[in-house]
């Protein structure tokens, strides 16, 4: 991979550029959280912190708009409408610029989901086609970080085109993608020099600082080993308050409600960001819920990223390691420690 | 810390009458509690209470019903929302079991954040009461716990558990820091339009993930919320300023009356939205109108849940 | 593969058949000649009926692939979607995404007897297979129905059932909660609950037996075809589960690692055990 490097001052004017025929979503100061915007308006990126929200909303909105519907009444007869449906594929092109290793690998998550040999959804499909990614390399972690557990790192190039890794007075960038090697052709990127060698020292120093990782190479067969273990799942869940503050903000979930939202005889069919926690989700027409408890609605939301996505895809987790579950949960409860405790009461389970 | 050899005790003496005890744990790291839910002896030595204990375990009760005995260890402001629901007879004092202690403020993750960068960043917090020091990266810095705390804390009346079967330690002695709620005095100098421009800003910033109502121990409709419902349909799934500001609004006048100011709505939120200034305006309107403050006896009958032909608060216009 | 799997084809309302007090069958065609045409599907597969402005719901294509003029779907009344579609006539349009799912195992199921065994709205996805096999009745072998209800007007299909008694390559039994003075005058109709039935008229087992119904009524099915003596693997189910996008995306209908909107709805016996427990 070739290695090059851009200055601080250089990278603002290649945001510049990019936003002349791209939405720049940056991290910015929104309100005292940092959110993804569009560059421009005075907004300055936010580099130093993990943006609250992830990245995947520049390919997957919170709201998508499937189809517009229109009725229209024959003339002849009042009492009659017909209903004419028309097909609304996103169309802009976007750049996300400074998320994190851990959020863009979410991506290849949604990647396997939506873009495969039994299906490719549209919507998806078109923004991520149009979209690139620029991730930036962490040289800090947090307390909540464990993407070196989950097959990361702090300089992952998952789901990435270009790579940035912060060195003295700028970032060396490095393609990951054919895409990301002709936005390194950009006049503002120089030779990587020694700065490479300074970008190698950062990954390394930064890898090192999350320490030894735990290993989850076994959690598909140990959540499934304590699957009925109701008590367990209780157990685990107390805690939940069963609002959608991790499942929305997580880089790799992507399960969505669909629904048609019409003001008069007009109106669209929205795809919206849809959450496992709650008692909805799962409720059936007849009353039915086979997810009644928060026990087993967390259940489910853990098993998908640690069993059930392993064992469809290749055993890749679809859990990233960001962390932003365990931040942004109101009581503080931690994927990881449900995970490891599954796996220890699966063990006990087998040596009894 | 006294009052925490004084609460564990009491909680063992206690718990063999009882299903559970609900009061906190250190969580993932040394800035985080989570919530405890106490069943067996063992338990009971992962109680903690310090300046990170936030949630407010009464928010569980309202998965508790069925007359299971519950024990709670709840600071003072907690301990308003158990007062209010016994006040709206949604629960039996004879099955609850109070355990309190003098409460000093509590900290505020995200006045925390915006001077230190991410909590996790954060090596070592210590705090003395007065100030609090911390450690973040290569960065040290003293700071008074004023600027640090829930914002709740610097108005706080009731700093001591009310109405508890058991009190541990001493009581806290803490003043509220002003009599007036600066942060709403402030907001309210803005004219009408400045208003209007800054909740459509923070409106636009709300998710929708329900943490505010979910985290709220008043919001006793759980899984059927009325934001939930399609028929009727009062919100629409469009994630935007007009859907979420309804939903917002919704919440608040369903609280009008009942809010004791936890302040958990706001702590929950992932977005860091001020929700709480809509609920402290409110507060103060039903203080102003009828002499009412939520949750602090339990004898009194909340306001908006009776009629009389005249309210002894209000003058009436003639 | 689709190329918009999500984007509904429009058709019109051909007819609509009151079935019983909160069923009612639709018959739909593809407003597009050529999408009518050239639409194919298998038994056992689902579409998803659209009421613009209301939403989706998903319903099996209960008309059989060797009758193309029409696809029908039965919708029971029980929410949003499911009134709206109730109010709709002849003449309206709906959307219509179709085919989705998997299908029964028709193939496999040559040569050998198979026993139907439904209860309430659960005799749709029967319906489209009875109809297939009776189509291709020298391919199969005996073929017995025993359909079951609350009360007798809560039986779906009278003209059907007319037509199936009057053959003599199919035996049909009739079975209500709560019989009417009428009930029981004619043979094939009894009264009690459906296993029991079941267990009464003895089928051989060494065939398949299809089963749809309510949940607990699949629950003590699946018991007592297990009693008599069918094999797992002959066994054969639809489930139902809430479902949205329809094409194994939106993740609400997983029980475990399968999807019951793309793996499904058809499960054998077998399979079911080899799921995880959240039905």
């Amino acid at each position: 991979m070739a290695c090059k490097f851009i200055s601080h001052e250089d990278t603002n004017q290649w945001l510049e550029a990019l936003a002349k025929d791209h939405v720049v979503f940056i991290p910015v100061d929104d309100g005292g959280s940092v959110t993804f915007r569009p560059y421009g308006e005075g907004r300055k990126p936010v580099l130093d912190r993990m943006p609250v929200r992830s990245p995947k909303e520049a390919v997957f909105p919170q709201n998508e708009t499937l189809l517009t519907y229109k009725y229209d009444k024959d003339p002849e007869d009042p009492e009659r409408t017909s209903v004419r449906i028309k097909e609304t594929l996103p169309k802009e092109r976007a750049v996300v610029f400074g998320a994190r290793p851990c959020g863009t690998r979410g991506m290849t998550v949604f990647d396997s989901v939506f873009v495969n040999d039994r299906i490719r959804d549209p919507y998806y499909a078109t923004r991520r086609e149009n979209t690139l990614y620029v991730t930036l390399a962490c040289h800090e972690v947090e307390s909540t970080c464990f993407c070196h557990e989950v097959g990361s790192g702090p300089a992952d190039t998952a789901g990435s085109d270009v790579l940035l890794t912060p060195v003295q007075g700028g970032y060396t960038a490095e393609a990951v993608t054919e895409r990301g090697e002709k936005m390194l052709e950009a006049s503002f990127f120089a030779d990587g020099g020694d700065k490479c060698a300074e970008a190698e020292a950062v990954k390394k120093a930064t890898r090192e600082m999350l320490g030894e990782a735990h290993d989850f190479s076994n959690a598909p067969e140990a959540l499934l080993a304590v699957f009925d273990d109701d008590e367990f799942w209780d157990d685990q869940a107390a805690a939940c308050l069963s609002c959608g503050a991790c499942t929305y903000l997580c880089p790799t979930c992507y399960c969505f409600n669909i629904t048609d939202e019409s003001t008069g005889t007009t109106g669209k069919r929205l795809r919206s960001w849809d959450t496992c926690m709650s008692f909805q989700y799962t409720l059936e027409g007849s009353g039915h819920n086979p997810r009644t408890t928060k026990g087993k609605r967390l259940k489910n939301r853990v098993n998908h990223k640690f069993a059930y996505f392993p064992d469809t895809y290749d055993q890749h987790l679809a859990c990233c390691g960001c962390g932003r579950c365990i931040k942004s949960c109101p009581a503080s409860i931690d994927i990881r420690s449900i995970v490891k405790a599954a796996q220890a009461r699966s063990a006990q389970k087998e040596s009894k | 810390m006294q009052a925490l050899a004084e609460l564990k005790e009491q909680i063992r003496q206690a718990l063999p009458d009882l299903d559970v005890v609900i009061g906190w744990q250190q969580g993932y790291d040394a800035l985080h509690t989570s919530p405890l839910f106490i069943r067996s002896e063992e338990d009971i030595d992962k109680l903690v209470v310090n300046e990170f204990c936030v949630v407010n375990p009464a928010t569980y009760l309202r998965e508790m019903r069925g007359g299971k005995k519950v024990g709670l260890v709840l600071k003072g402001c907690d301990s308003r929302s158990v007062i209010q629901l016994l006040q709206e007879k949604l629960l039996k004092e004879e099955d609850l079991t109070i355990f309190g202690f003098g409460c000093n403020g509590v900290l505020n993750h995200t006045k925390l954040q915006a001077r230190f960068g991410d909590i996790g960043f954060i090596t070592s917090l210590e705090n003395d009461g007065t100030n609090v020091t911390v450690e973040a990266g290569d960065k040290k810095e003293t700071v008074p716990f004023t600027e640090l705390c829930a914002d709740k804390c610097l108005t706080c009346s009731y700093p001591n558990t009310l109405q508890c079967s058991h009190f541990a330690g001493e009581e806290s002695a803490k003043q509220a820091d002003s009599a007036t709620d600066k942060a709403l005095e402030d907001f309210e100098k803005l004219t009408m339009e400045e208003r209007f421009t800054f909740w459509q800003d923070q409106m636009r910033r709300c998710i929708r993930c329900y943490a505010c109502r979910n985290a709220c121990p008043m919001c006793v409709c759980k899984d059927h919320c009325l934001a939930n419902s399609r028929e009727p349909k009062w919100l629409s799934e469009d994630v935007d300023v007009q859907n979420n500001f309804m939903f917002q609004l919704i919440h608040v006048m369903h609280l009008t009356g009942r809010c004791v100011e936890c302040g958990e709505c706001e702590r929950a939120c992932p977005m860091d939205i001020p929700i709480m200034l809509l609920r402290r305006k409110m507060a103060g309107i039903v203080r102003d109108v009828f002499a009412y403050n939520a949750g602090t006896n339990a004898e009194e009958t909340p306001p908006l849940m009776c009629f009389k032909v005249e309210e002894p608060t209000i003058e009436e216009r003639h | 593969m689709k190329a918009n799997p999500v984007l509904p084809d429009m058709a019109t309302i051909m007819e609509v058949v009151e079935e019983t007090s909160n069923i009612k069958t639709f018959r739909v065609r593809f407003d597009d000649e050529n999408v009518m045409k050239n639409f194919t599907f298998e038994p056992g597969q689902v579409g998803q009926l659209s009421v613009f402005g209301i939403g989706e719901s998903t319903f099996v294509i209960n008309s059989s692939p060797t009758r193309m003029d029409y696809l029908q779907f039965s919708v029971m009344r029980v929410g949003e979607v499911t009134s709206r579609i109730h109010q709709l006539k002849a003449g309206d349009s709906v959307g219509v995404r179709a085919p989705l799912g998997n299908a029964f195992p028709t193939e496999e199921m040559k040569g050998q007897d198979v026993t139907f065994i439904g209860g309430g709205i659960g005799m749709a996805p029967l319906r489209t297979l009875l109809v297939y096999l009776l189509d291709n009745r020298d391919d199969y072998g005996k073929i017995t129905l025993l359909y079951g209800a609350r009360t007798p007007q809560d039986l779906s299909y009278q003209e059907d059932i007319a037509e199936w008694l009057g053959r003599d390559d199919i035996d049909v039994v009739l079975t209500v909660d709560n019989p009417d003075e009428e009930w029981g005058k004619n043979p094939h109709e009894k009264t009690g609950l459906i296993p029991n039935v079941l267990k009464e008229i003895n089928p051989d087992n060494s065939g398949y037996a299809v089963t749809c119904g309510p949940p607990i009524m699949i629950k003590f099915t699946l018991m007592a075809l297990n009693e008599l003596g069918f094999k797992d693997d002959k066994i054969i189910t639809t489930l139902e589960k809430r479902m949205k996008c329809g094409v194994g995306l939106c993740g609400r209908c997983n029980i475990g690692d399968k999807y019951v909107c793309v793996d499904g709805p058809v499960f054998k016996y077998s399979e079911l055990q080899e799921l995880p427990n959240e039905l």
